[in-house]
């Protein structure tokens, strides 16, 4: 029995529907900022819809909060039974719940940033759709459905990435986004296939098993055999492939960082807090076959852990905000799947979680900077904002102390407990994994300190012919800070770059912020690993199967001091360091180059692949598959115009072909006279 | 295959003849040196430009259409009349709304002036087409000087292949002159 | 409701005929009285559709004679929602299968294959009305007879899916076709319509005699025209001389082959669909279709079942044949209309694949495919009717040229129905060619799915380069210096490639060009490009609906089952 409060799952879906409809029919003549607030009311009335049906599963018993609620059947042909249908359960209420959550805060925020955008109401349409397609991906009761929203979040990534596509970078990563993906995509479709030729079914519940009257079936309830080791293990791999592509791990990393040349609302939304956790949310939905493949999962972790290595070196000497950004995302990302990795899958949806709300933020914070600073990226230029811009310090910084995992700030809990679950499965799995703590605390002070302590170097003009201006500049901004100098007269103009001195964004940018401070100040409360505090976990128990060995309380609290101690030495080591912009030692070009990864992956591409690229190319584009083309289409057109003389308009001759066709007839018939 | 035999022999007899006929008027009959006078009509005198119109009053096809109302009705009407005692009230109620869509026919004919013979008195025409447009408009199209002759064949389609890619409404007076040599 | 005039003891249902005296055919006798029983729910959408075409008769007789915008449409369209109502009130009577019957004097057959053309018809009537209003008082010829025409029309197609017997179906498809003839030529002043309704007119008189010489054959080996007593005198029979039988099936083939186009039976249709009025063509080509193979399915499987491996390798060829040429003939067209033409032929290909598989699988997904195609191609020749031009001055594939920039709305419509008609998935066409095919896969005829296959491949880009025509810009056309354009609104006249335009759209405007009209000859490449104007098309209230109702069922259609389901559940066997 469905309790009517869950039905509002219909609407979280239908809602940034019905908002991508509006304002794709009416977008453009409700201009701005009459689009926007469609967009954003359709993702708040998604928020509301998810909060209902969410406080609707909870009137039931823990173990019987799953729901399937079939809209309709396409295509009940032949054996492939295909529904669109919404699966509610807990996995999905709590994707569901922060999808539209942060949406609905960041839609808020880009109708302040987006502000005398050209493409404003198509920033909202593609908004809108995506929070659609993520609603789609995250709550469909099949792969396939699920293979919908992921592809229609693919598209919104490439058309949003692309979003200034006058902006050569940005056509160029957009496109490089979408073929990274694609590689991906191709995985998670043959997954799909292997699938449903093991399962004979696409659906969640026929695959997994699901809570039926409060009790797991199918493979959730541990049948054992019910899937050939191997078989689980192909299945999973692929899906992984799949999720790497779709969450930018090693080696599908590379589209991630290159997709900040898009706004920075949806860096903050697409490729933060949402989208490239969708790899983490479908390899949490297949916990139960994941569970049976324990190959996959030693590939997962160390994928997961790697990556988060690898990515936060890098991010320890980018010099463009939202590119280290990035990396830092890409790091905590695989952070979620070393969890997944080691059977921890409560805990990956938890740094998920606390990942979203201070990630968001970060990018949000990012962006202030930048729309303060007239569309500035380098840190390097930055610097002393904190006095001009005191709303978004604060709030960034509640960011960086939750993702450099102080407590008692969001971001220290589930890094805190994925670590432990590492430990438990291998210790050098943790040993990286606290180490990259530590340097995620680093960078993330780095980029704080760059960017709200030190010298305002953004007032100090970069190296002009006339270096009169430099002086006036630094002058300007040293007597907006209110120093004391009297030198600054009041007729000075503003620095050349700068139209006005920094300040807060208005309210409908700062809103979000201060919303999703408060999310990274306490987030870690939906999960408290004491006191029966932990939420988070009772609510997703039935949908997981029991992990193996559990740390016990002490080790526990050995492990949290330890990784807590490297946190805060990182963040000292940044916070002192970086006062200053310039140390060259601490940013080796391997690391500014990226281990130099891109590059090799360019030059391998360009160099011999291209050559035979281009040499297969020649012969089968130019030789074989034009000539065939331009073959048989030639042969068509010629038999069209051959044909076409007999249809010469004159009825007799309509009647004469009508007579031969039915001697024609006549004559087959009389063939078969007697048989 | 007996049964056919004389089916098929018919068919013979009847390619015989046909055959047959054509050959004998071939082998028998005069055979005139033929030349463009020769071909003309009245074998001499300037020859048609074009067909010589035969246009009837639309009216006399809606005298023919009363006819064949009343006519439809009256055949249906004998039979009825034979087997009205069996047929009984469901032969009558039948009987009377066949006779009722006759005479919605009828009515209709009647409104559109089937039987007014007075000149010009529903000039106007209901279509809102004015009158200029829809009679004059016809006979100066098909009679305008330069327009191009018509074809050997009457219907041969301007529309077909060829003028369709050449385009272009520009073809299209051409058949409209043969129409009525083909309804007449 | 159950009449029987007269009390006819035991009623004339299929299964009653088998055991009773079935030669009275339904002629049950009671109390002395030759009455016939009439199940009158079982024609009530003829009914529906006669009494409409009177009573527009009757107003038309007894109102002023002046013009009444949309009256005419509007009865039309709402004797079409009426008999689609109807149909689907029959439907449901229908789920009881003692509902089932043979009424009428044997002539009539009630069941679910009647119910489905029902309102498959009456959807027809509606969208043809819909779409005609505005063309015909945009060509000053509106007023109650096309609309006449048009619902009697209706309802001998109705007649021809509900016959249970060849004469009953003669009888509808003589109805269907004379309304067609003359509505083909109704548009009084342009020259190709009349010279098109001549031609339908003659060819179609020859096919009607193929198909009553068939008809007569048929009655010379069974002795029977009805549908149920020849399959009981074939089951009975052993026919050693069957060489009347099968010339009678094959001139019924060739008959009914000539009203839904299939190739070779299919010359007159470019001619026509190019003369004939255009929201005509799009009713014409989803009725006449539909009634057709109405026909054909309901004389091939009820009546000759037993003689299903004699017809199944004549369908095969007129369906290969059709697909194929139909698809290739549509590359090279420069006219619209004859595009469409072709287009529709190919169509009816693959309803002839479906019918030939000769299954429960085939049949429904030919009664799938075209209840959808209606719907797809009376909105396409309706968007066909608003570009054309006041006296379908332009036909030619030049004039859809722009429509992205004249009216975004109608080309992203326009779209949709070419993809359905190429049958791109998430769309109805998709289903339905998906449907067929796989019904001949499940006979096991891997090479006519193949060769569907490639017809689809095939005439996708015929609609492709209507498609992408319709997103080249409108580049206005070079006048003459200091004269400034007729409908433009005054703006100044540039060059395509003028120094206004920017270079980079100039030059994806030229890769459309040169991808559009690919395999085009050079006069038809030329024709294709004639810029039409750019000036905003406006379309009228009515077709706008129809438009949209077609390209919303067309999407419905394709990604939900109630119409695949309505098709699953007909049934084209004697229940015995």
């Amino acid at each position: 029995m469905t309790p009517a409060a869950v039905n509002a799952a219909y609407a979280v879906v239908a809602l940034p529907l019905a908002g991508f409809v509006a304002n794709l029919v009416l977008g453009r003549r409700l201009g701005e900022p009459k689009a926007g607030w469609v967009g954003t009311l359709a993702a708040t009335g998604a928020f509301a819809a998810a909060l209902v049906a969410w406080v609707g599963a909870l009137g039931q018993p823990s173990a019987s909060r799953s729901f399937d609620l079939k809209v309709f059947t396409w295509f009940p042909v032949a054996g492939l039974h295909v529904n669109v249908g919404l699966l509610v359960d807990p996995l999905s209420l709590t994707m569901a719940l922060f999808v539209t959550g942060v949406s609905a805060a960041i839609h808020l925020y880009s109708i302040g940033y987006m502000h005398r955008d050209p493409g404003f109401d198509r920033f909202f349409v593609y908004l809108n759709l995506f929070l659609f397609s993520m609603a789609v991906l995250v709550m469909a009761d099949n792969f396939l459905f699920s293979f919908l929203g992921w592809e229609g979040v693919g598209f919104c990534s490439y058309g949003l990435i692309g979003f200034w596509f006058q902006r050569e970078v940005a056509a160029v990563a957009a496109k490089k986004a979408f073929v990274t993906n694609r590689a991906g995509d191709m995985g998670f479709l043959l997954a799909m296939f292997l699938l449903f030729a093991h399962f004979g079914s696409l659906n969640y519940s026929a695959v997994l098993g699901g809570l039926v009257g409060g009790h797991p079936t199918g493979l959730l309830a541990g049948a054992p055999g019910a899937v050939p080791g191997t078989t689980a293990t192909a299945i999973t791999l692929l899906l992984f492939l799949g999720a790497v592509g779709k969450s930018a791990q090693l080696p599908l990393y590379m589209w991630l960082p290159d997709a900040m040349e898009g706004p920075t609302p949806i860096s903050a939304l697409i490729h933060a807090a949402t989208m490239v956790t969708a790899g983490v949310y479908l390899m949490a939905r297949v916990a139960p076959l994941l569970h049976y493949a324990h190959a996959t999962a030693w590939v997962v972790a160390c994928v997961g852990v790697s990556t988060a290595f690898l990515a936060a070196t890098i991010a320890c000497a980018q010099d463009d905000i939202k590119k280290a950004l990035a990396y830092s995302t890409i790091s905590q990302l695989g952070y979620m799947f070393l969890a997944v990795g080691v059977g921890d899958y409560t805990d990956g949806v938890f740094h998920m979680l606390t990942h979203a709300f201070f990630k968001a933020l970060l990018f949000l914070g990012a962006g202030a900077v930048i729309h303060a600073l007239a569309d500035r990226q380098d840190m390097k230029q930055m610097g002393g904002l904190a006095r001009y811009l005191p709303v978004t310090a604060v709030t960034f910084g509640a960011a960086w102390l939750a993702i450099s995992g102080i407590p008692p700030f969001a971001g220290f809990w589930s890094k805190d407990a994925i670590l432990a679950s590492a430990w438990e499965m291998n210790k050098v799995l943790w040993a990286i994994g606290a180490l990259t703590a530590a340097l995620t605390a680093y960078y993330m002070s780095r980029q704080f300190a760059l960017v709200f302590t030190g010298r305002a170097r953004w007032a100090e003009a970069r190296p002009t012919p006339g270096g009169a201006l430099a002086g006036a500049g630094a002058a300007f901004a040293e007597g907006e800070a209110g120093a004391g100098h009297a030198a600054s007269g009041p007729g000075l103009p503003p620095p050349p770059h700068l139209e006005a001195r920094p300040r807060d964004p208005s309210w409908v940018m700062a809103a979000p912020l201060v919303v999703l401070a408060i999310a990274s100040v306490l987030g870690g409360g939906i999960n408290f690993p004491a006191w029966h505090l932990d939420f988070l976990s009772r609510f997703l128990h039935p949908l997981f199967p029991a992990t193996g060995a559990v740390a016990s309380t002490a080790t526990k609290w050995a492990l949290s001091v330890v990784t807590t101690i490297l946190s805060l030495g990182g963040l000292a080591f940044g916070l002192a360091t970086w006062r200053t912009a310039e140390h060259p030692v601490l940013e080796p070009s391997f690391l500014r180059r990226a281990w130099y990864i891109d590059d090799t992956v360019s030059a391998a591409v360009s160099g011999p692949v291209q050559a035979l690229a281009d040499g297969l190319a020649y012969v089968m584009d130019r030789r074989l598959v034009d000539g065939f083309v331009n073959g048989v289409a030639g042969l068509l057109a010629t038999s069209g115009r051959a044909l076409r003389r007999v249809q010469n308009g004159y009825v007799r001759s309509y009647a004469f072909g009508l007579s031969v066709g039915v001697i024609a007839l006549l004559a087959y018939v009389a063939f078969r006279v007697g048989s | 295959m007996d049964q056919y035999l004389p089916l098929l022999l018919i068919f013979a007899l009847g390619l015989v003849f046909a055959v047959g006929s054509f050959a004998a008027s071939r082998m028998l009959g005069p055979r005139p040196r033929l030349n463009p006078a020769k071909l003309g009509p009245f074998e001499s005198g300037i020859a048609p430009r074009r067909e010589p119109p035969a246009r009837f009053p639309v009216r006399f096809y809606l005298v023919a259409m009363i006819f064949i109302i009343f006519d439809i009705e009256i055949v249906f009407l004998y039979p009825l009349a034979v087997m009205f005692n069996q047929l009984g009230l469901f032969g009558l109620v039948e009987m009377a709304s066949f006779a009722l869509v006759v005479f919605v026919a009828f009515a209709y004919l009647v409104s559109e002036g089937a039987l007014d013979w007075g000149p010009g008195k529903r000039a106007g025409s209901r279509s809102g087409a004015p009158v200029t447009r829809s009679v004059s408009a016809t006979v100066r199209r098909v009679s305008r000087p330069g327009a191009p002759t018509p074809q050997a064949s009457p219907w041969a389609a301007r529309g077909g292949e060829a003028a369709a890619a050449a385009g272009g409404p520009a073809a299209s007076p051409a058949s409209a002159a043969p129409k009525a040599r083909v309804v007449g | 409701m159950t009449i029987f005039a007269g009390t006819a003891g035991p009623g004339c249902t299929i299964s009653n005929l088998v055991t009773s005296e079935a030669k009275v055919s339904g002629l049950c006798t009671a109390k002395g009285s030759l009455s016939i029983p009439v199940e009158y729910r079982s024609i009530a959408p003829v009914l529906i559709l006669g009494v409409a075409a009177l009573v527009l008769l009757v107003l038309s007789a007894t109102l002023p004679k002046r013009r009444y915008p949309g009256l005419w449409a509007g009865l039309t369209a709402l004797a079409g929602i009426a008999t689609t109502v109807d149909g689907i009130v029959q439907w449901a009577n229908l789920d009881n299968p003692a509902n089932t019957a043979l009424t009428v004097g044997g002539q009539v057959l009630y069941d679910h294959f009647s119910a489905f053309f029902a309102i498959l018809f009456g959807c027809a009537t509606t969208l043809g009305a819909a779409i005609s209003d505005s063309y015909l008082s945009r060509e000053a010829l509106d007023g109650p007879e096309p609309y006449v025409l048009m619902l009697a029309c209706s309802a001998g197609a109705v007649l021809m899916a509900e016959a249970a017997g060849l004469i009953t179906l003669f009888l509808g498809l003589e109805v269907l076709s004379i309304s067609l003839y003359t509505m083909t030529a109704y548009h009084r002043r342009r020259a190709a319509s009349g010279e098109a309704g001549l031609k339908y007119f003659i060819l179609g008189s020859f096919s009607s005699a193929v198909f009553i010489y068939g008809a007569a054959l048929v009655y010379g080996a069974t002795g029977s025209t009805q549908y149920f007593e020849i399959f009981q005198f074939l089951t009975g029979t052993v026919v050693v001389h069957d060489g009347v039988l099968l010339a009678g099936m094959a001139l019924l083939v060739a008959g009914l082959g000539f009203k839904v186009a299939a190739v070779p039976f299919h010359f007159w249709a470019p001619d026509v669909y190019q003369g004939a009025p255009t929201p005509f063509v799009g009713y014409m080509a989803a009725v006449a279709k539909a009634a057709g193979f109405a026909g054909l399915l309901r004389a091939l499987m009820l009546a000759l079942p037993t003689q299903v491996s004699s017809w199944r390798p004549a369908i095969w060829v007129l369906a290969v044949a059709s697909v194929l040429v139909g698809s290739v003939m549509a590359l090279v067209q420069a006219d619209l209309k004859r595009l469409l033409a072709y287009s529709s032929i190919s169509q009816a290909g693959y309803v002839l694949i479906g019918l030939q598989a000769g299954t429960q699988a085939g049949w429904s997904a030919a009664s799938f495919y075209l209840f959808t195609y209606l719907f797809m191609v009376v909105g396409t020749f309706a968007v066909v009717g608003l570009t054309q031009g006041r006296g379908e001055v332009r036909n030619d594939l030049g004039s859809i040229r722009g429509l992205g920039q004249r009216n975004p709305w109608l080309a992203g419509g326009m779209l949709v129905l070419l993809l359905a008609q190429a049958g791109v998935p998430l769309t109805s066409g998709f289903l339905g060619k998906w449907l067929v095919i796989s019904a001949v896969i499940g006979k096991g005829q891997y090479e006519l799915a193949l060769i569907g296959m490639v017809g689809a491949a095939i005439a996708a880009f015929a609609y492709l380069r209507v498609a992408l025509l319709m997103y080249v810009p409108a580049a206005p056309t070079p006048a003459r210096p200091g004269q400034p354009r007729g409908e433009g609104g005054g703006e100044p006249a540039v060059a395509p490639t003028g120094p206004g335009a920017p270079s980079g759209l100039a030059e994806v405007a030229g890769d459309l060009e040169a991808l559009a009209t690919a395999g085009l000859g050079a006069t038809a490449t030329a024709v294709a490009l004639r810029a039409p104007s750019t000036a905003r098309l406006r379309v009228p209230r009515a077709t706008a609906a129809a438009i949209a109702v077609c390209v919303a069922f067309t999407v419905f259609a394709g990604v939900s089952t109630p119409v695949l389901s309505l098709a699953h559940s007909i049934g084209l066997t004697w229940s015995l």
